[in-house]
This record gives C-alpha cells, structure tokens and sequence, in this order.
C-alpha cells in the first residue's frame, strides 16, 4: 500500500509540476502567436486591398470568407480560405475576390502534393491564369484555365474548387444572387441556356407559360452518366414544383445539380433581357 | 560499469562511435520525414538536441527521486513536456520552421534517441555527463541530418536554403532539371542507404569502432 501510494505521489508530482510548466510557456507565447498570426493575415489581405479598414468573418458549411470593408463601410472584396482535397491530403488555400467577384489573388497556405509534380499548384505560372477571372468566366479545363499534365489531380482539383468559390462568393456575398431572375415575369415561349456541370458545359430546354416554368429537359451534357441520373430528372421537378432557384443541390452529383439550375436560370435571363424586361 | 570514461569521452561518442543516426540507427522517422530541405534537417535536429540536453539533465537530476517501476512513464512526461514547450517557442518564434516540421515536432516525443538516452544514459549517471551525452548525441544526430538533407536538397532540388523564396540559392542555374526522385520519400531511402554505406567504408577505413 505505501508503495502503491509512494508511486502515485511521485507520478502526480512530475505531472502537476509539467502541467504548471506548460501553464507558464502558454501564457507567454499565446499572446504572441495570435499576434503574429493576425498580422500575417493582415499583411496578406493588404496586398490585394491595399484600402482594407475592417472585415468580418463568415463561414459558409466548410468554408470561411472574410468580407473586407473599405473607410465608407463598402464592401471591397472578399477573402476565401478554402481546404480542398488534392491529390495526396488536403490544399489549404486563400483566394482574394475584388468587390465585383473578380479573382485578384491566391496563395496556397499548405498542401502535402507529391514535390516536383503535384506542388505545381504553388506556382505563379499555374496561378496567374486564374487572376481577372469570374462567374461569368467558364473555370473550365481546356477552355480559359488549363491542367498541368503529370499533376492532373492536383491541378484539376484546384481548378473545380477556385470555380466552386467564385460561385459561392458570388452569389452569397455580392448579390450575384441567383434567384434574381423573376420567373413570372418571363413571357411564354421554349428557351435554351448552358452553364457548366462538373465535365463541361449543360444545355437545358425550359419551357414558360403563363409566367410558369412547366418543362425543363437537358439536351446535352458530359456529366458521369451514373451520377448524373442523381441529380435530373430531380432537379428540374423541383424547380418545377417551387419555382424557385433556391432548390436543394446537395444530391449524389452537386455539381451537375448546381449545374442544371444554373442553365435553367441562363435561360431565363436571356429570354428577360431578349424582352427588355431585365434589371 | 567499466571504468568512468573521461568528459571528453562522453561528449564525442554521441558524434561518432555512437552516431544514433548512423551507427545505431535510431530515430529514422524524422530522419527520413524532414530531410528534403537543410533548413528542415538541422532544424529538427536542433530542436531535437535542445529537447535531449534538457531531458537529460531533468532526468538525471530526478534519477534518485523516481521509482524504478514508474520511470517510464515520468521520462516520457518529462520529454513531453520539453517537447511542448519547445513546440510552442517555435510557433511563436520561428513560424515558418514550425510550419516545415509539422508533424515531425510532437513527434519527437517518442524519438527513441531521446527516451534511449534518458534511459540508458542520463538515469544512471551524474548531471554533467548527462549534458554532455545529450550535447554530444544532439549534434551526432543534427550532423547526419545536415549530411543526409544536403544530400537530399542539393541533388533532388538543386538549391541550397530552401524552400524559402527569400534565402533559397540555386545552385545550377534556372534551367537545371532535378532529380525529384530525391526529394521523395523514397529517395530519402536511398539516400539514407548511400549514406550510410559510404559512412561505414569511412569508418572502416580509419578503423573506428
């Protein structure tokens, strides 16, 4: 008993006299790891806008956005820090957007790709091409961006993210807002708009009347056919049943559901502008 | 107990004849993970030594106070908590570092090297050989981390300094091609296995045992 006691003591001794170590060091460096970090940040946010006052955090399911304010409180840009899956564990990276969704800027905060193939992603001739771009640019391999052939995972995850951003920020933040296009006041007819899915461009047929959409069919796609059965005839019923935009994307293939609405929408904001009718 | 070898003694073994990189092979996780650049290498050889002196030194210290069937357990505590700390002054300090070692930092609470040392060397022997064994390991292991990363870096990036754009020298001109394979985890096998053959040719050469 006094040898079991004997052990204890001297096991709680090391422990507590760890624990106020610990304690102490914590206390000193906290402070300054959080400083150092803020100005970091600070600095990185400064080098896309050099007029940043304040800015506030979001966090939109797993991604986080900062909203920069300039002196008169406008909203001048955003900062997205995004972690996407590469090739070889997760890319943790920044993209600076201007106020009208243009891409300014991104950095690549860490990543574990392969060296020498997949950590092409980290340089600025990969990068550059994404500068100025924006919703209304495709982000599509082979189109306005390229992949970098011996990295295709790592560059073509890069790439499906970056649009997925510029998507969200747009529509979240800048007022991109994607059910600004009034359905009833579209006038009756059949319309066609595209809009890229997960692998390339979707077309859709929508057909208006009465100030209602009643048909919406795909005429062209090249999503992975046994996902995309996920997502249509699904996603048009249901912009059907609510017309609305703002129907649930989260299926087995979000992307070519994300893809389907866009296309539908595409549509009808041409058809609106066709009449005059646009805002 | 063979005869107390001199101070001396006790300091240059850990580089040479007890290298626990290259003669007892101890250790090989962080060896092989964070050599692909010389700042990484010698800075967790660095870290790692720092951590040994002062375990070392704690350890030999406590080496009457602590029972003989919990000693373990407290080395491991008392390592952790030199770890910790160390993790933490490196975050603060030197951030880019910190971020380079990633992982390999905690880790090297269960770096044999040091609970080797602690419980081979430092709980059986006064507190200034202790130190000297650490110091002498510590750069035992920083030097084969220095050979094995420039090794490493030189042929597979062809940079020295690197990966920090402010400080890194390329060492054959921009449009040198590298031998990635280097870099890579498996060339960190074999560039260890090369090492280690030509350390021992050497060793054999000038007779050291």
């Amino acid at each position: 008993m006094r040898e079991i006691l004997k052990l204890s003591i001297t096991l709680t001794i090391v422990g507590l006299v760890s624990a106020a170590l610990l304690t102490g060091v914590n206390n000193i460096t906290a402070p300054i790891i959080a400083d150092r970090q803020e100005a970091e940040y600070r600095e990185a946010l400064e080098l896309y806008f050099p007029e940043v006052v304040s800015f506030e955090n979001q966090r939109l399911e797993d991604d986080y956005f900062d909203l920069i304010f300039d002196s008169s409180d406008r909203l001048i840009g955003v900062m997205a820090t995004i972690e996407q899956q590469g090739y070889d564990g997760t890319i943790t990276y920044n993209l600076a957007l201007d106020g009208e969704g243009k891409v300014v800027g991104m950095l690549i905060i860490s990543h574990t790709e392969t060296p020498g193939i997949g950590d092409v992603i980290t340089t600025a001739d990969f990068q550059e091409q994404f500068i100025g771009k924006s919703l209304k640019d495709p982000l599509l391999p082979g189109e306005d961006v390229d992949i970098v052939t011996g990295a295709t995972i790592s560059t073509s995850a890069m790439i499906t993210s970056i649009r997925r951003v510029v998507s969200v920020v747009a529509e979240s933040f800048l007022g991109h807002e994607t059910g600004a296009v009034d359905i009833t006041a579209v006038p009756d007819g059949i319309y066609q708009g595209s809009a890229p899915g997960l692998s390339g461009p979707i077309l859709v047929e929508v057909e208006v009347s009465g100030g209602v959409v009643t048909r919406i069919d795909v005429l062209d796609h090249d999503e992975t056919p046994t996902y995309f059965i996920e997502s249509y005839p699904l996603i048009p019923e249901l912009i059907i049943a609510e017309q609305s935009f703002d129907v649930d994307t989260k299926t087995g293939a979000t992307l070519s559901a994300k893809g389907i609405v866009e296309a539908v929408q595409a549509a009808l904001a041409a058809a609106l502008e066709a009449n005059g009718g646009g805002e | 107990m063979k005869a107390n070898p001199s101070y001396l003694q006790e300091f240059t073994k850990g580089i040479l004849k007890e290298n626990p990189v290259l003669v007892t092979m101890l250790g090989m996780c962080p060896v092989l993970g964070v050599t692909a650049f010389i700042v990484n290498g010698v800075g967790m050889g660095l870290a790692a030594t720092a951590v040994l002196i002062a375990s070392n030194l704690v350890i030999s210290l406590l080496r009457n106070f602590i029972p003989p069937q919990v000693r373990i357990p407290c080395f491991i505590v008392v390592i952790a908590t030199f770890v910790t700390i160390i993790e933490m002054l490196l975050k603060a300090f030197q951030p880019v570092l910190y971020e380079a070692l990633g992982v390999f930092v905690p880790l090297i609470v269960v770096n044999c090297i040091i609970l080797g040392r602690a419980e081979a060397f430092a709980s059986k022997n006064n507190p200034l050989r202790s130190v000297l064994d650490g110091v002498g390991s510590g750069i035992g292991f920083t030097l084969a981390l220095l050979l094995l990363s420039s090794v490493r870096e030189i042929i597979g990036q062809g940079t020295i300094l690197g990966p920090d754009p402010d400080t890194v020298i390329h060492l054959f001109g921009a449009n040198f091609e590298p031998m990635t394979l280097f870099a890579q985890p498996s060339g960190a096998f074999i560039a260890l296995g090369l090492l280690l053959a030509g350390v021992n040719a050497v060793f054999k050469r000038f007779n050291i045992k």
